[in-house]
């Protein structure tokens, strides 16, 4: 079993630990359908794949050999050795997977090719890697994930009156909106120690940062990956290289019950912005 | 089902085995156990030189970045005993640097501060660097020079502050660190004081062509293949650029610049040590009013003290005024060399908002370096537009996770939306705002309560938008995205952020007002010099990096040719006139090579010189 596996079954595990989430439990293959994208035109479910995106058959470890040793090993070491959970208790971990799950859903992946998420983020935390600065109106980043689940469960038990790794995807979303729309209906304590528009930019920050450093999320994309000492050949035009492929489009839907395709402007862009904070030029 | 193959070929360890088997093209074998590489070529000579515990060195430098590292090889080549301290490593660039959005963490100062204000800036990864090398490991590369009226701009424009030079007075350091670097771009380059570039201009990416496109269907004049610190073609031992967007990842190939490849080699091959992975904790003062060397935090650990005649730092805006305040003891309690109080006033960052275009056809951006195209027709003020100075249009290559963090933003993106405009990353390129943002005193560094690993106060940064700097952003932008539209853009979005960072330490004539003079000497402690972007007194609108470095140069002229008085401890002199500048000190493969001056428009001043304007006599 690759450790991969064992991520996805560990996530599992996790949620079988609620009854409500146990009766749904099933295996992958009979995987609760509400959950699946859809074909935008027939509606019908799309089965989960092993590479979504427009690049089928694309991939870039394929093209490993072709990279330098100290990225060869970087990334295969993000791949086959998912760090253990050791700055989440478990109550915090299994809430966290929830959250993870709804922040970058993956429910059109395979399980062998779910990209873990929670163990970048608590491997972070636990290191107590930062980027640089922290806000005045912000705790440090370990106390305000903290923070960050306690009022989720808050807002989950405020407006549905059950815990939030209980609820449909639906109220799910539902309660991550009120936190995007810098409008949260409950825990009025948790927001006075921390700006919830900061709070949510560093929740999904944080969530991409695992996601697209991943080779499955580049293969998705139809990013080149690394890139050294190959380097590139057609610039212009949008051409793939010889190993690269074409785009190959197909029209999705997200799953019915989901709301989070859908583009707001953070705090409905009545507050002033976090600024960028990725160098570019 | 033929993609099957191809899914199954990524999902199992097939791969791994083929990892194994030679390379077609081959990845390079990597560094031997003994040798110190920076790109697949060069190679560091070792072992370098070192200086006893005992030993006082004529120079401590603090920080080996965009400037200290040019002053380190100046230094070590004119013969003094020069060390240089990073916080950070001195990479090997073969072994440490990875061509991985998400490995590159490493290269950027992620030392805690704290940011407020009503405009919080972001530092880390947008601005700051830590290892040899330092921001200029991680700049995309643009080098711009400042345009003439920069250095002006409370005559001309009444506002903020004037330089205590002109541009004249730094051009000859412009076109000396042109040929340095050097700087690849096109044969005309029409704004400030038109100039041509020592390496031709590099070939286009679909961002590039996407600037083109915009700007010329609004008649926009446009520079097209640079102006950047990127090799479009070898020189000396290092290679040309292979196109491979990883620039602000830093470049393993060694074609970006960074001082690492481009002027540290040659300082320790004139025997200047460099002690990597030390932290300065404090400058230390003798009881003349002098300076007598620094304390730091070695490798391990262990508290250390480094004796040495002259103190330089180059920590940037914010590390250089932390240090200053950091170093307050009796005698100096507002920290050293602050006897204005302006350590820490004036910081600076440019507007660098990201305009994002989605195209029809695919762009691919992640290819050719991110900075490629620019143009600097709304660089200077224009009075119709409601405010002072103005702003440059270049281009950007976010990777995938930088990118994925600019759609959070700029359209709110997460969950399926994040995975849905994710999907179309191809379809998407970049425009980069350089605004220029005035000095205003509130806009400063002091020192926060909390400490670092060290024990340190960290710098507490406060940073708020003034009316003129609200406008241009404002005008900028829109400009901006209307030049993306015109591109051909079905969907235009902007993401507000800033990108660099310049004050801090401000230069000027009038002590009472600045830190130091023009030169980098502290206006307080005769054996003291500050050099970085934080002695800038303003930015303009053209990226900091090229101007660091030329300023950088020209103080090291300077206290080449006042070695004796410096040294020998006598009454500081002020020159008014301009040190000779040393072009024998170029390092190996600038030498004999130069910038070519274009024509004037106006009469009276320089004629083409035949391309050879800065004759180099190594």
């Amino acid at each position: 079993m690759s450790l991969l596996e064992r991520f996805s079954r560990g996530s599992q595990d996790a949620r079988q630990h609620t009854k409500q989430q146990a009766s749904k439990q099933k295996t992958s293959e009979q995987q609760d359908t509400s959950r699946l994208t859809v074909d935008a035109n027939s509606r019908k479910p799309l089965p989960p794949r092993a590479q979504p995106g427009y690049y089928p058959g694309y991939s870039t470890l394929s093209q490993q050999k072709f990279w330098d040793e100290a990225t060869r090993t970087v990334v295969l070491q993000r791949v086959h050795e998912v760090p253990p959970i050791r700055f989440f208790s478990d109550a915090e971990a299994q809430l966290m997977q929830a959250v993870c799950e709804r922040i970058m859903p993956q429910d059109d992946r395979d399980d062998a090719h779910k990209i873990p998420i929670l163990h970048y983020i608590d491997e972070r935390l636990y290191s107590g890697r930062i980027d640089g600065y922290r806000f005045t109106d912000m705790p440090p980043d370990t106390e305000a994930h903290r923070l960050g689940l306690q009022a989720i469960e808050a807002i989950a038990q405020k407006l549905y009156g059950a815990s939030f790794i209980t609820l449909g995807q639906s109220e799910q979303d539902a309660v991550l909106w009120t936190i995007h729309e810098c409008e949260p209906p409950a825990g009025e304590d948790i927001w006075q120690k921390m700006s919830v528009q900061r709070y949510w930019l560093l929740l999904v920050q944080d969530c991409v940062d695992a996601y697209y450093a991943h080779p499955f999320a580049w293969d998705e994309v139809g990013f080149g990956g690394p890139a050294y000492p190959r380097g590139y050949m057609r610039l212009q035009h949008g051409k793939p290289e010889p190993w690269e492929r074409p785009e190959r489009r197909y029209e999705w839907a997200a799953p019915p019950d989901a709301s989070s395709d859908e583009y707001k402007p953070v705090g409905g862009g009545h507050s002033q912005m976090t600024p960028g904070q990725e160098g570019t030029h | 089902m033929a993609d099957h193959r191809f899914e199954h070929q990524n999902s199992d360890g097939a791969t791994d085995a083929e990892a194994q088997a030679a390379p077609l093209l081959g990845a390079f074998d990597g560094a031997k156990p003994d040798e110190h590489m920076l790109g697949p070529i060069q190679v560091i000579p070792y072992p370098m030189r070192r200086f006893g515990p005992d030993d006082e060195v004529d120079i401590v430098i603090v920080g080996v970045g965009s400037a200290g590292g040019v002053l380190l090889q100046r230094f070590a080549k004119a013969g003094f005993r020069v060390v240089g301290f990073d916080a950070g490593p001195f990479w090997d660039t073969e072994r440490d640097w990875v061509s991985d959005e998400a490995g590159s963490h490493k290269l950027y100062w992620n030392e805690l501060r704290i940011t407020g204000g009503a405009d919080p800036l972001a530092f880390g990864a947008n601005n700051s660097g830590q290892g040899v090398g330092g921001g200029s490991v991680h700049w995309a590369g643009f080098t711009p020079r400042f345009h003439p009226s920069d250095f002006r701009i409370h005559s001309e424009d009444g506002v903020g502050v004037d330089w205590p030079i002109s541009y004249q007075d730094l051009k000859p350091y412009y076109e000396l660190m042109e040929v340095e670097i050097p700087v690849a771009g096109p044969a005309y380059y029409p704004w400030g004081d038109p100039h041509g570039y020592i390496y031709g201009p590099h070939p286009m990416g679909g961002v590039g062509d996407a600037l083109v496109r915009g700007c010329t269907a609004l008649n926009i004049p446009v520079s097209i293949g640079g102006p950047v610190a990127i090799l479009s073609g070898s020189h000396a031992d290092r290679p040309h650029c292979i196109y491979r967007g990883f620039c602000i990842q830093g470049c393993k190939v060694g074609a970006k610049q960074s001082t690492l490849v481009s002027h540290v080699p040659d300082a320790i091959k004139h025997g200047a040590e460099i002690r990597a992975n030390c932290m300065v904790a404090r400058i230390n003062m003798g009881d003349d009013g002098r300076v007598t060397g620094v304390t730091y935090f070695d490798r391990n650990g262990q508290l250390r003290e480094q004796r040495a005649k002259i103190v330089y730092v180059c920590g940037y805006a914010i590390e250089t005024p932390r240090l200053l305040l950091n170093s307050a003891c009796a005698g100096f309690e507002q920290g050293l060399a602050n006897s204005s109080g302006m350590v820490g006033k004036f910081l600076m960052a440019q507007a660098g908002n990201v305009i994002l275009g989605r195209f029809e056809e695919p762009v691919r951006m992640y290819k050719a370096p991110p900075a490629h195209a620019l143009t600097e027709e709304f660089y200077e003020t224009d009075p119709s537009r409601g405010f002072a100075r103005g702003f440059a249009v270049q281009t950007v290559g976010p990777l995938p996770i930088a990118f994925a963090k600019q759609m959070m933003v700029a359209k709110g993106a997460w969950g399926w939306g994040m995975r849905r405009v994710m999907m179309d990353y191809n379809h998407w390129a970049g425009f980069g705002l350089l605004g220029e943002i005035l000095p205003w005193e509130d806009n400063c560094v002091t020192l926060a309560e909390e400490t670092d690993r060290y024990g340190l106060r960290v710098a507490s940064i406060t940073f708020s938008l003034h009316d003129n700097d609200k406008k241009l952003i404002e005008y900028g932008k829109n400009k901006v995205m209307e030049i993306m539209s015109a591109a051909g853009a079905q969907e235009v979005v902007q993401e507000s952020r800033y990108a660099h960072l310049i004050g801090g330490a401000r230069m000027g004539n009038d002590p009472a007002s600045s830190v130091v003079d023009s030169f980098g000497r502290s206006h307080d402690i005769p054996n003291l010099f500050l050099c970085d972007g934080s002695i800038l007194p303003t930015q303009g609108s053209a990226n900091p990096g090229l101007t660091i470095q030329a300023v950088a140069a020209r103080s090291a002229d300077y206290l080449i040719s006042e070695r004796e008085a410096v040294l020998s401890r006598a009454r500081r002199l002020t020159p008014t006139t301009n040190p000779p500048i040393r072009y024998d000190l170029s390092p190996e493969g600038a030498s004999g090579r130069g910038v070519p001056r274009l024509k004037s428009r106006t009469p009276n001043t320089e004629i083409g010189l035949g391309g050879l304007a800065v004759g180099t006599k190594g």
